[in-house]
């Protein structure tokens, strides 16, 4: 037993009719860790959620909390609290009362409920409003009032379902600290869901990327964003420049290829492909470089700046490369270098060891241009129609990815 | 062109309001005619026949088995509603539109058509004509009402509660006494006073399944086949403003819940 | 840290089960309660039973029970049943609905007579409900319903009544005719065809009223408003765009009052008269004599039941036949 993960998920797959929401996931989370689980909307973080709720039932696997199959037990009976998208709070309770509901029903005397009550509340800095009803307070305050609601009866996992998302900009980065240091200060296992991957890069020790009922990759932050495992995955984390060309050959460490006749080296994260095989390359917008002369980078292009977009510390330029067809680039520069750049050709470097990732061409969605920066997507189309064309396509260029 | 028509349509508007009070105020004018003849013109006014109503042993007796009747049908509309709403609202099964259509029947049948069909079950059941057969049938009248009115509150109870509940270790029984039910209130208040008013107002039903003991309309409708007197009159307007009373201060509660929540 | 130390104190008080635990605490720890709610919901598919048998027994036995039962009464020859006396199955109280005119011609006098009730409904609701969705404001919409809502709470019996002391030879509306001097006598205006629709349009309107408000209410103003833009002149607009849009609402409410007012059974026998004589009276005539004219009564009201049903069915496919017509 003391071996045992806290959570592990083992070979879950859940079909709603004919979509599958899950595709055999497997899976452990260690005791105290903060995981998010990150994807666009239907692919599968949501409902993984509600089955370690217990809100769903898995159509196959097994959950194990602390080597014990919990699996078909109802939310009730598990020892796993939940932050709701809504905060679900009780509206004719009092702050209170929501926070000793869960209390009440696991046989507290009132006295105890009284003191873990006022605990929590000092904890999160609730003691002002305890006999305040839900529609009395503020968004920022309702959020701690769910998460007081869910820590209170002292649950051994934690869940949260996108609890920022009702939150305005500024208080969320405030509240994305909070979290993080109750998580530190508890010493709780979150089991954090979100779609904003700015958040998950912010709080998360570790964040699963889901997409389409996979695991796309599960990593730490830093992992995710600087060697993304999959295109899905560069794409959808930070905002990336990915360059379609073909595979070259290898060149000691590096990763030759071919992009519309430069050539550019680079890292492969796993396996080289066969050479000839067409392979995508991303690289981060920050990671290129202006100069005025042809730079000693590994890998340099001239391109001509065709759009500006002032953001305030940085600039964000847009370039075409006319020695690749006319491809488009992006690049972050500071604001002084992107003011200093004009209609003459400039330099565009970057380095061939750091900078820059190749990974092995996964073609998911083929209705995205190739060849632009892809920038993380915020999907609007419903889960399942999604789910089921990208499931098709994947099926037609199963030759390519191989 | 448009103002001579909204002069035209407040004419009409008007016009029915008078149509809609009209009559009822002058129930209520002659039950102060001094004197037996039911007629106009009111010649002298007098209080009697009112104070009459409060010393008359058969009405008060009608009145009183009346708010029995409907207090009890209505507590058995209220339960069996409610279950049914609860059953019903949000769940999909496989003959649920069928177990709709048969919940919402009572409401449609042709109110002569209920009574006898009632009247005939009651016998088959082997209950006797009245108050028993009476509370049953106004109950039974009534549920699809209660039904359609919990049903549309619960339609707007986010399913997060529930789950809320469940999380923090309340079996669903449980979740439902301390979240769905408080939730629910407003919309039993306000069905149970329909319930009231509809059963209290009842005539066919009452009529039918009755004994020997008549309810207020019964009674109203045997003093008026025997001929019209200010008495009737008296009667009928106390249970008028009864009846507009509560109707209207429901309504205005039932308004005011539904603006808080 | 407090939080950790709390939790394990807590953890270690669960064991003992305090004395002053909640009522809610007590409930779901008390064994009985704990064994029942663990059979109960042992399963979804269990749980869902639990819930829904009740209901389903209920609709059955005491919503459809009543009229399936009806419908067997009409078909046997005696009900309730004499000792010794054998029951047998028969359609003679259906066929005996079409030997004596005194049965049908009051069958076919109540559909006209709620046809006829419900059109005069109509006509005069519409612009009552036209008015109030269109020319009042927002704020005042609900006070001026209101001020219609009140009568509705008013028993049937008591407007009745209420109609019949103004219909009356001595009634208010031949006091003022008189004192108008527009005639000598008064106009015998109770126990006919017109004193009963009076009183039954009285007791229909607000069933017709509130669907056709809610029609009206939810058509939007720019509808007209295009429609004038293109030229259309207010009977145009109306016949064109208001009318067609709010023929959902005018289907409901027709039927509604369609159907209550062919069960009408006190208004008809207060208001009408020998010549007005309606189904529901003859229906109600087998019933206070004695019990072997059950069927017979049973028999009617299915042909009733069914008649207006299907006028019902009927008028509904109608208009949402206009309806789609119009769309095209």
């Amino acid at each position: 037993m003391a071996n045992d993960p806290l959570v592990r998920l083992d070979g879950i797959t859940k079909r709603f009719g004919d979509t599958v929401a899950l595709d055999n996931l497997t899976l452990d989370i260690a005791q105290g860790e903060f995981v998010t689980f990150l994807g666009p909307s239907g692919c599968g973080k949501s409902t993984t959620l509600r089955i370690l709720g217990g809100f769903e039932q898995p159509s196959e696997g097994r959950v194990l909390l602390r080597g014990e199959d919990v699996t078909r037990r109802p939310p009730e009976k598990r020892n796993v609290n939940m932050v709701f998208q809504d905060y679900a709070l009780f509206p004719h309770m009092t702050v209170r009362q929501n926070i000793g509901f869960g209390l009440e029903l696991k046989g507290m005397g009132k006295s105890e409920i009284r003191a873990r009550q006022d605990e929590i509340m000092a904890f999160l800095e609730l003691e002002a409003f305890g006999d305040r009803y839900p529609a009395q307070l503020s968004g920022g305050q309702r959020q701690r009032v769910a998460l007081s609601r869910a820590l209170a009866p002292d649950p051994a996992l934690l869940l949260l379902d996108e609890p920022l998302g009702a939150l305005d900009a500024k208080l969320r980065a405030q509240v994305q600290q909070e979290l993080k240091s109750i998580q530190r200060r508890t010493n709780k296992t979150f089991f954090f869901v979100t779609h904003d991957q700015e958040e998950a890069l912010t709080m998360s020790d570790r964040i699963v990327v889901m997409s389409n009922g996979r695991v796309e990759q599960d990593g730490t932050p830093e992992e995710l964003y600087f060697h993304p495992a999959s295109r899905f995955v560069a794409e959808f984390i930070g905002e990336t420049n990915l360059l379609n060309g073909e595979l070259r050959g290898t060149d000691g460490d590096a990763v030759v290829m071919d992009w519309f006749g430069q050539t550019l080296r680079g890292h492969a994260p796993a396996g080289v492909p066969p050479k000839g095989a067409p392979i995508t390359a991303s690289v981060r917008l920050e990671k290129l470089d202006f100069h005025k002369e042809r730079p000693a980078t590994a890998n340099a292009v001239q391109g001509r700046v065709v759009g500006k977009t002032f953001l305030g510390s940085r600039m964000a330029v847009d370039l075409t490369v006319e020695d690749a067809q006319g491809a488009h680039l992006k690049a972050y520069v500071d604001a002084e270098t992107g003011q200093s750049v004009g209609d003459a050709p400039v330099w565009i470097g970057w380095d061939g060891k750091t900078a820059w990732r190749c990974c092995a061409t996964e073609i998911r969605c083929p209705g995205r241009p190739f060849g632009r920066p892809g920038i993380a997507l915020q999907p609007s189309i419903s889960c399942f129609r999604a789910r089921r064309k990208s499931r098709m396509s994947r099926a037609d260029f199963s030759s390519i990815e191989t | 062109m448009n103002r001579k028509n909204r002069i035209i349509l407040s004419c009409v508007y008007w016009a029915f309001v008078a149509y809609v009070f009209v009559p009822l105020i002058l129930m209520v004018l002659m039950g102060f005619k001094d004197s037996n003849f039911i007629g106009f013109p009111i010649r002298s006014y007098t209080l009697e026949w009112y104070t009459g109503v409060f010393d008359d042993a058969e009405t008060i007796s009608a009145f009183v088995y009346s708010v029995a009747i409907a207090v009890l049908s209505t507590v058995i509309s209220i339960l069996v509603g409610t279950w049914i709403a609860v059953l019903l609202e949000g769940r999909s099964f496989w003959g649920r539109a069928v177990v709709f259509g048969m919940t919402v029947l009572p409401a449609l049948i042709p109110g002569i058509i209920s009574a006898i069909a009632f009247r005939i079950y009651a016998r088959y059941l082997g209950i006797e004509p009245g108050m028993g057969a009476i509370i049953w049938a106004h109950a039974v009248h009534n549920v699809p009402f209660v039904v359609l009115v919990v049903m549309a509150r619960l339609s707007t109870l986010p399913k997060s509660q529930i789950e809320a509940a469940r999380d923090l270790g309340a079996d669903p029984l449980i979740a439902f006494l301390r979240i769905t039910f408080p939730y629910l209130v407003p919309a039993i208040m306000g069905a149970s006073i329909f319930c009231l008013l509809l059963s209290f107002d009842d005539f066919v039903r009452s009529f039918f399944l009755g004994g020997y003991e008549p309810t207020l309309p019964v009674l109203i409708f045997a003093k008026l086949k025997s001929g019209m007197s200010p008495e009737i009159n008296a009667i009928a307007t106390v249970a008028l403003v009864l009846t507009a009373v509560i109707g209207v201060w429901a309504e205005r509660f039932t308004r005011r819940m539904n603006k808080d929540s | 840290m407090t939080y950790e130390a709390s939790a394990r104190k807590e953890r270690g008080a669960a064991e003992k089960a305090p004395a002053d635990r909640t009522f809610w605490g007590r409930l779901s720890a008390w064994a009985p309660y704990r064994a029942l709610a663990a059979m109960a919901t042992a399963s979804p598919r269990r749980q869902f039973l639990i819930l829904a048998i009740f209901p389903i027994l209920w609709v059955l036995t005491q919503h459809l029970g009543p009229m399936l039962q009806m419908l067997r009464v009409s078909l046997t020859d005696a009900y309730p049943v004499a000792p010794g006396v054998e029951q047998h199955f028969t359609f003679d109280s259906y066929l005996r609905f079409f030997q004596d005119p005194l049965f049908w011609m009051p069958f076919f006098r109540t559909l006209i007579f709620a046809g006829v009730f419900t059109f005069c409904t109509l006509i005069l609701t519409y612009p009552v409900a036209y008015f109030l969705a269109r020319h009042v404001s927002r704020k005042n919409q609900m006070l001026f319903l209101l001020l219609l809502l009140i009568p509705f709470w008013v028993g049937e019996i008591v407007r009745t009544y209420a109609i019949m002391i103004l219909l009356g030879n001595t009634g208010a509306v031949n006091l003022v005719l008189r004192w108008i001097g527009l005639i000598d006598r008064p106009i015998p205006f109770m126990y006919t065809s017109f004193s009963m629709g009076v009183g039954i349009v009285y007791l229909t309107a607000l069933y017709m009223l509130l669907p056709l408000y809610s029609a009206l209410e939810k058509l939007p103003k720019s509808m007209n408003e295009a429609a004038a833009d293109l030229g259309a002149g207010a009977w145009t607009r109306f016949r064109r765009v208001t009318l067609p849009l709010t023929l959902e609402g005018i289907s409901s409410g027709c039927t509604l009052v369609f159907l209550i007012s062919t069960g009408f059974y006190a208004t008809p026998v207060l208001l009408g008269g020998p010549s007005t004589t309606v189904f529901a009276e003859t229906i109600a005539g087998f019933f206070h004599v004695a019990g072997d004219e059950w069927p017979t009564g049973a028999a009617f009201a299915v042909i009733m039941f069914l008649a207006a049903l299907g006028i019902s069915a009927a008028f509904q496919r109608l208009m949402s036949a206009l309806r789609k017509g119009d769309t095209k």
